[in-house]
């Protein structure tokens, strides 16, 4: 294989991987720059997603593209209900306790999704039946170029979203300055039920774009949660276009440490890249400082 | 958020409302009649203290010397009474609450998150084991163990001075999982494959079963939370609380934010190897698995479910916490989902934590029917 079909290859494996990346760092970025909740049971809303999704596919017989609708608006009433019964109530208001509350989360999720849908793996077939096609010399699998147009797919969607509808618009200006969006007279309530939701959508959207690449079970989404809040603190906390920069850079990166450096140092080197990042910029390479008041 | 002090200065008696011309911060007019309740037993009043070194005590009063005695008396017959598993899991929860507490001196006292803990437990763990097995006497194992800890907090602290709120709280999650990764791949310590820590025998006593394992922990532990108390109390306390809540006043009035807030990691990271240190030779044998991202989520929601910014309160999340983990564990399937409700369970109905919530209770009591 010539150098250039590697470095093909290279590029697009880690864009695959990376856009599952960028969609988890999407959510979580969209949540935390509207409620200020880092959000450790993002992975397992999206694990439940795509339970729902397996069993309406092999139990219920389910063509893909409805078992796939039906199980993201399912994780949008969940996204919703989660806020509506768990963050809601909660009269904690420290950023820690927040926290700690969506980790209390992921552990209830996952044990519920242990009890139901049992621990062992399960195989979630892909989208299209998978072939390889040849480019320049490098082979590439169509299942894992369809996943990245998807995921491009989706990001555009949001995009739109917060772009041109009223809903998006309004969340940005509870992203922005939550005390005048409520003067204004936004229904922050419901703003912040439909931020639960979207997050929860892209949660479940990474999730399912995930599970044919590895196997189904409760612990499924650890690894791309980490490496999706890497990822988000790598473009910066409160920017959407940073999560998706730095899902794909850390996608690629990873891939290049993986095939030219060593198999081992894989899983370590997304930290030691958010501590070469936050070291030159404290807050991401697209965030902004949150300015302080006295 | 802020440590609510047990007790509060007496407020103005409801029989004196302030005139509503009277200037902000001018005192209110002192009440015609008796004083209110200090002294109303002809005894020392319970409830508020009106000397200095009446609130500097660390014990107070007949009360607080009875229950200490009483708490120090029940941890030492413990073992006479109870079964080897029950002296087995209380030692764990003397290992856990001392990682607790280190972790409430970080989070609790200077603000600063941790999501890497369990990598200080390993880093003493290990260190404890490999310095033993190369027979270093123990006491200078655990001071070790402390060192090597410490120095790791040296090294996440500093660059932890730039970092706050979500990026410290994932460079600190990177931190615990490297250290994982360095030791599943070091061959010295064992790799992933893991070592084996052997019970200590010093001063001629062998400490191989649970029992005099338990009192050597539960003596360490106990002298160092004492320690951690004091250190509360003490200028250094005070400047970390100072940090914690307003970081440019805490500079205005000259306290080194970049010291302080190293020298918190710096000491929470050396508890934390102590308790690596003692967790070692517990358990028996060290896998870099066990120290795992939960683990370190665990210490977090001791410290949170015990009521933050509280000492006592890192103790009692951490015998709840420990305690609800070994009931569960008897039901299995179910443990992981119960265990995730009662936390979140915990955080909706008490932001406070169970200390927290045991101080406004107690201060109902006292004051009713106030």
């Amino acid at each position: 294989m010539s150098g250039l079909g590697a470095a093909l290859q290279v590029l697009v494996s880690g864009a695959t991987v990376g856009s599952v990346y960028a969609l988890v760092a999407l959510g979580l970025v969209l949540l935390y720059r509207t409620t200020r909740i880092l959000n450790f049971a993002h992975g397992d809303i999206g694990v439940l997603g795509t339970f729902l999704a397996y069993v309406l596919l092999t139990q219920l017989d389910l063509p893909f593209g409805v078992s796939f609708a039906l199980a993201l608006a399912a994780a949008a009433l969940i996204g919703a209900l989660l806020y509506l019964v768990v963050v809601r109530p909660a009269k904690t208001e420290t950023d820690l306790g927040l926290i700690i509350l969506t980790l209390g989360l992921a552990l209830a999720l996952g044990g519920f999704d242990a009890l139901v849908f049992g621990t062992d793996n399960k195989v979630v077939p892909t989208l299209v039946p998978d072939r390889v096609v040849r480019v320049a010399g490098a082979g590439l699998s169509v299942a894992s170029l369809v996943t990245a147009s998807l995921g491009v797919v989706l990001m555009l969607a949001l995009w739109a979203l917060l772009s041109y509808t009223r809903l998006g618009i309004a969340m940005r200006a509870l992203a922005q300055r939550p005390d005048v969006a409520e003067a204004l007279g936004l229904p922050v309530r419901t703003v912040l039920l439909a931020t639960w939701g979207a997050a929860a959508v892209l949660a479940t959207a990474a999730a399912l774009l995930f599970a044919p690449t590895t196997l189904l079970n409760p612990s499924m989404m650890l690894d791309p949660l980490s490496k999706g809040f890497v990822a988000a603190v790598i473009g910066g906390m409160n920017s959407l276009p940073g999560a998706v920069l730095g899902g794909y850079v850390l996608g690629v990166l990873e891939l290049v440490v993986g095939v030219y450096v060593s198999l081992e140092f894989k899983a370590s080197f997304a930290f030691l890249v958010v501590i070469l990042v936050l070291l030159l910029r404290p807050h991401g390479l697209l965030g902004r400082p949150d300015v302080k008041r006295v | 958020m802020s440590a609510e002090a047990p007790t509060d200065p007496p407020a103005a008696p409801p029989a004196a409302t302030p005139s509503a011309t009277a200037p902000v911060g001018a005192e209110a007019p002192r009440p015609v009649g008796p004083a209110p309740r200090p002294r109303r037993y002809g005894r020392q009043s319970l409830l508020y203290r009106d000397r200095y070194e009446q609130d500097l005590r660390l014990v107070r009063g007949v009360a607080g010397w009875t229950g200490l005695g009483l708490a120090a008396l029940a941890v030492a017959v413990l073992p006479l009474v109870t079964r080897g598993y029950v002296v087995y899991n209380v030692t764990l929860f003397y290992v856990y609450a001392l990682v607790a507490v280190s972790l409430a001196v970080l989070v609790g006292m200077t603000g600063q998150v941790s999501l890497g803990h369990a990598g200080f437990l390993a880093a003493g763990a290990y260190a404890q084991a490999a310095l033993a097995s190369e027979g270093l006497p123990y006491p200078l194992t655990l001071l070790a163990a402390m060192a090597v800890a410490a120095l790791l907090g040296l090294v996440i602290g500093v660059p932890a001075l730039r970092l706050e709120g979500p990026y410290l709280a994932i460079a600190t999650l990177g931190f615990g999982l490297a250290v994982q990764q360095v030791l599943n791949n070091w061959s010295y310590v064992g790799a992933s494959t893991g070592r084996f820590a052997d019970r200590p025998v010093f001063l001629g006593v062998d400490f191989y079963g649970d029992r005099p394992y338990y009192w050597l922990v539960a003596a360490l532990a106990a002298l160092t939370v004492w320690a951690v108390f004091n250190l509360e109390r003490s200028h250094v306390g005070r400047a970390f609380r100072a940090v914690r809540d307003a970081d440019l006043a805490a500079q205005m009035s000259g306290i080194g934010l970049a010291k302080h807030k190293t020298l918190a990691f710096v000491v929470s990271a050396a508890i934390a190897g102590l308790a690596g240190a003692l967790y070692g030779p517990l358990v028996g044998y060290l896998t870099p698995e066990s120290f795992n991202l939960l683990l370190s989520i665990k210490f977090l929601l001791m410290v949170v479910v015990g009521g933050l910014g509280l000492l006592p309160g890192a103790l009692v999340g951490a015998g709840f916490i420990t305690g609800l983990e070994v009931y569960l564990s008897t039901f299995r399937a179910w443990s992981q989902l119960v265990f995730g409700l009662v936390v979140i369970l915990v955080l909706v109905l008490e932001p406070a934590g169970l200390y927290g919530r045991w101080l406004k209770v107690r201060r109902y009591w006292k004051t009713w029917p106030m």
